[in-house]
């Protein structure tokens, strides 16, 4: 090989290879880095006796994370003698959902998905049910399970 | 004033540059509709002037972004004009882009040996939604908070890699601070210098391949 042409040769994989590494990098150091699995955490809500009996109630709280305080809330369903935690989040796009006690569905205001009392889509677009939030009941306190 | 413009342009040559690339020939029939990426260009210009304004002003901060945002709308001087202006013509410029690719697409504009200017047009108009989509979160209010929220789950519906897409994209789990500090950064500084280059090359591709003649 004539030595122009080996030099030549030489310097594009050089600045090939720059390219590549400072592309890829960049793209590590955009990427977020502290992303780790959220785990479930259980918070002291309410007392045993502010249940519902029958229907649906909407809690709202605000609990410490990362020193920040995170406003949150979700609704308690009492149904044909069971009760269970639904997150509000609806599940096709992330908007949050509202109970509406007329049509007795929760409703969600970005693209009209709806869902029964239990949490199943009965309209619109969601592909999945809400998300149930583990409940725990102990010593007359309700305990709810949330991922943060 | 024209003799001080001669004398930078012996230095320069600037003239002559320009000339060639605004003193060409046109196709006969020349329509209003070859227009279109003009006024899309020329909103271009006004988003730049308005959104250098704002800069001025404007805390990306998850604490002081609205609070800058209704200051610019009732303290700063003209804040409310500068802001109209540039939220109608980030709305005007989408609207001429579309009108434009119309244009170009029914005057079959795109076929060869245009190709690759069509490719970069399209790029620019993608990149023009990314403004638009980066810029409308920058208020930080509760309409600005849902649209990003939705918009970004989009993504996460790409299967397989759609979810680290969206982490990607928001900077974390979930819409926060740090997304509506990536959004400015993007809105302020990577889209408008990609969006320059893509328009350079548009308008010299323009220049070297010429009108396409009506049909």
């Amino acid at each position: 090989m004539d030595r122009r042409i080996f030099l030549k040769k030489i310097i594009k994989t050089f600045f090939f290879s720059v390219g590549i590494i400072t592309s890829s990098l960049s793209v590590l150091f955009i990427y977020p880095s502290n992303i780790s699995r959220r785990k479930t955490v259980f918070f002291d809500i309410l007392a045993e006796d502010e249940l519902p009996r029958k229907g649906v109630k909407r809690v709202d709280f605000t609990y410490k994370h990362k020193e920040k305080d995170v406003q949150t809330g979700f609704y308690i369903v009492a149904d044909k003698g069971s009760i269970l935690g639904l997150s509000p989040v609806c599940s096709h796009l992330g908007c949050l959902v509202k109970y509406n006690n007329h049509e007795k569905a929760f409703i969600c205001p970005c693209h009209g998905g709806k869902y029964d009392i239990r949490g199943q889509v009965t309209d619109g677009p969601p592909p999945k049910p809400l998300t149930e939030l583990p409940l725990k009941i102990a010593d007359g306190r309700v305990y709810v399970g949330i991922k943060v | 004033m024209g003799k001080i413009f001669d004398w930078i342009d012996r230095r320069f040559n600037l003239k002559v540059v320009h000339k060639r690339f605004l003193k060409r020939s046109l196709p006969e029939k020349i329509t209003y509709f070859h227009c279109l990426g003009g006024a899309a260009f020329t909103s271009y210009l006004c988003l730049i002037v308005t959104g250098l304004l704002l800069s001025i002003y404007y805390v990306p901060s998850e604490l002081e972004a609205y609070d800058s945002i209704v200051k610019i709308q009732h303290e700063v001087r003209f804040g409310k004009v500068i802001r109209s202006v540039h939220n109608w013509s980030a709305t005007l410029f989408i609207v001429f882009i579309i009108l434009h690719t119309l244009r170009v697409f029914i005057h079959k504009a795109y076929a060869p040996p245009r190709q690759l200017n069509w490719l970069v047009g399209t790029l620019a108009m993608l990149l023009a939604f990314a403004s638009g989509f980066t810029g409308y979160l920058l208020p930080w209010d509760q309409k600005a908070f849902w649209a990003t929220e939705v918009g970004t789950s989009m993504a996460s519906t790409i299967p397989a890699i759609g979810k680290y897409i969206m982490y990607f994209i928001r900077g974390g789990l979930d819409v926060t601070g740090v997304t509506l500090i990536r959004f400015y950064s993007m809105h302020v500084l990577w889209i408008p210098f990609f969006m320059m280059m893509a328009l350079w090359v548009h308008f010299h591709m323009v220049r070297r391949l010429g009108i396409k003649r009506n049909l």
